[in-house]
């Protein structure tokens, strides 16, 4: 692999791990959740630093090229993270709905008891 | 003397619903009935709050927009917190008639856990439905058999009575989306007893129906999964 995209390849996980370092200092992320981002970071860096083995690897598995089997992995793992983003969501729509539906039987019974309804 | 419900959930319905309600009153003034009304308020975006207000209509107002399913479940669940011991689905819209809720009460006390009332099983009313709605019903009901060997006839239908039982499963748990044909499916698989009683519809007065026709393939298709995925799910 030429020396100059190893670097860009170098530069751009750099760039990502501070992006969500920084989100994670900033609270917007849990570390949870963060952890997952950092999966795909890892694979492009392992790719990136022993080339010559993915190589070997890419041929063995049925790829053309290296870049071939590396977009397929991280294909892979972006719809896993979307999947387990729905599977997230779904689980906090359950929870919201219960929400709504307990506070507001809570209001209704508080504005019965106060004999005022607003 | 059994304690009776009328849920009635009501999203933009501020043309129909005081009507609805006084058809309810006048109709327990008339026989002597004590039919208990609740109207749950899913966030109406109109007047439906101010007129529920005004004339002093009983109501729970969902503080956010949930959705059919989340709205009635919500009205399960008041009925489950007061100790009523049967609660009866009712549309806000005057498509459901008072005169049948006696009907269905009647069957229900006998040998059922739900009864619904249902547009097709005898010709009574003018209002069918179109022919596309119809067939699509028809699909439903005929996966519906597949599975569970029992004929439900109009399983869309959202006039439907419940017993004891039924109110404390709905009020743990009701589906979101689409909730009359797959809790039909999920009591049949549960074993419950659901009878069908014929009664009439009139056409819908005013709003807009929650299905509407461009969505009906789209309907469709989620119920059929739904039936498909929920009859490989165990009960325990």
């Amino acid at each position: 692999m030429p020396i100059k995209l190893i670097l860009e390849i170098l530069l751009f996980c750099l760039l990502m791990f501070i992006i969500i370092l920084i989100i994670l200092k900033r609270g917007r992320i849990s570390v949870k959740y963060s952890l997952v981002w950092f999966i795909p970071v890892i694979v492009i860096l392992i790719c990136a630093l022993i080339p010559n083995f993915m190589m070997m690897l890419a041929k063995l598995l049925g790829f053309q090229t290296l870049s071939n089997m590396i977009f397929s992995i991280l294909i892979a793992i972006l719809i896993f993270i979307c999947l387990s983003l729905t599977i997230i969501v779904s689980g906090q729509k359950e929870k919201i709905k219960l929400l709504i539906q307990e506070v507001s039987l809570l209001k209704e019974k508080v504005d019965d008891k106060n004999g005022s309804r607003k | 003397m059994k304690k009776i419900l009328v849920i009635i959930p009501a999203y933009n319905e501020q043309d129909n619903i005081l009507k609805t309600y006084k058809s309810i009153i006048n109709y327990n003034k008339k026989n002597k009935t004590n039919y208990d009304v609740i109207v749950i308020n899913d966030g109406s975006k109109d007047k439906t709050g101010k007129i529920l207000n005004t004339n002093e209509i009983p109501h729970v107002n969902l503080i956010h927009n949930l959705g059919i399913g989340g709205a009635m479940q919500t009205g399960y669940k008041y009925a489950l917190e007061n100790d009523y011991d049967i609660a009866v689905q009712f549309d806000g819209d005057g498509q459901h008639n008072v005169n049948y809720i006696k009907d269905l009460v009647d069957v229900l006390d006998k040998d059922s856990d739900i009864v619904i009332g249902s547009r097709f099983i005898k010709d009574v009313g003018e209002f069918k439905s179109t022919a596309a709605r119809r067939m699509g019903i028809n699909i439903i009901s005929f996966f519906i058999k597949l599975f569970t060997k029992k004929k439900i006839y109009d399983t869309t239908s959202g006039f439907r009575a419940c017993n004891k039982k039924v109110i404390g499963k709905f009020a743990y748990s009701y589906p979101t989306e689409y909730p009359e044909p797959i809790s039909n499916f999920e009591l049949l698989k549960q074993g419950f007893k659901i009878k069908e009683v014929s009664v009439e519809m009139n056409k819908r007065e005013g709003g807009i129906s929650s299905i509407s026709s461009w969505k009906n393939i789209y309907y469709m298709i989620n119920v059929i999964l739904s039936i498909i995925i929920i009859s490989v799910r165990r009960y325990k």
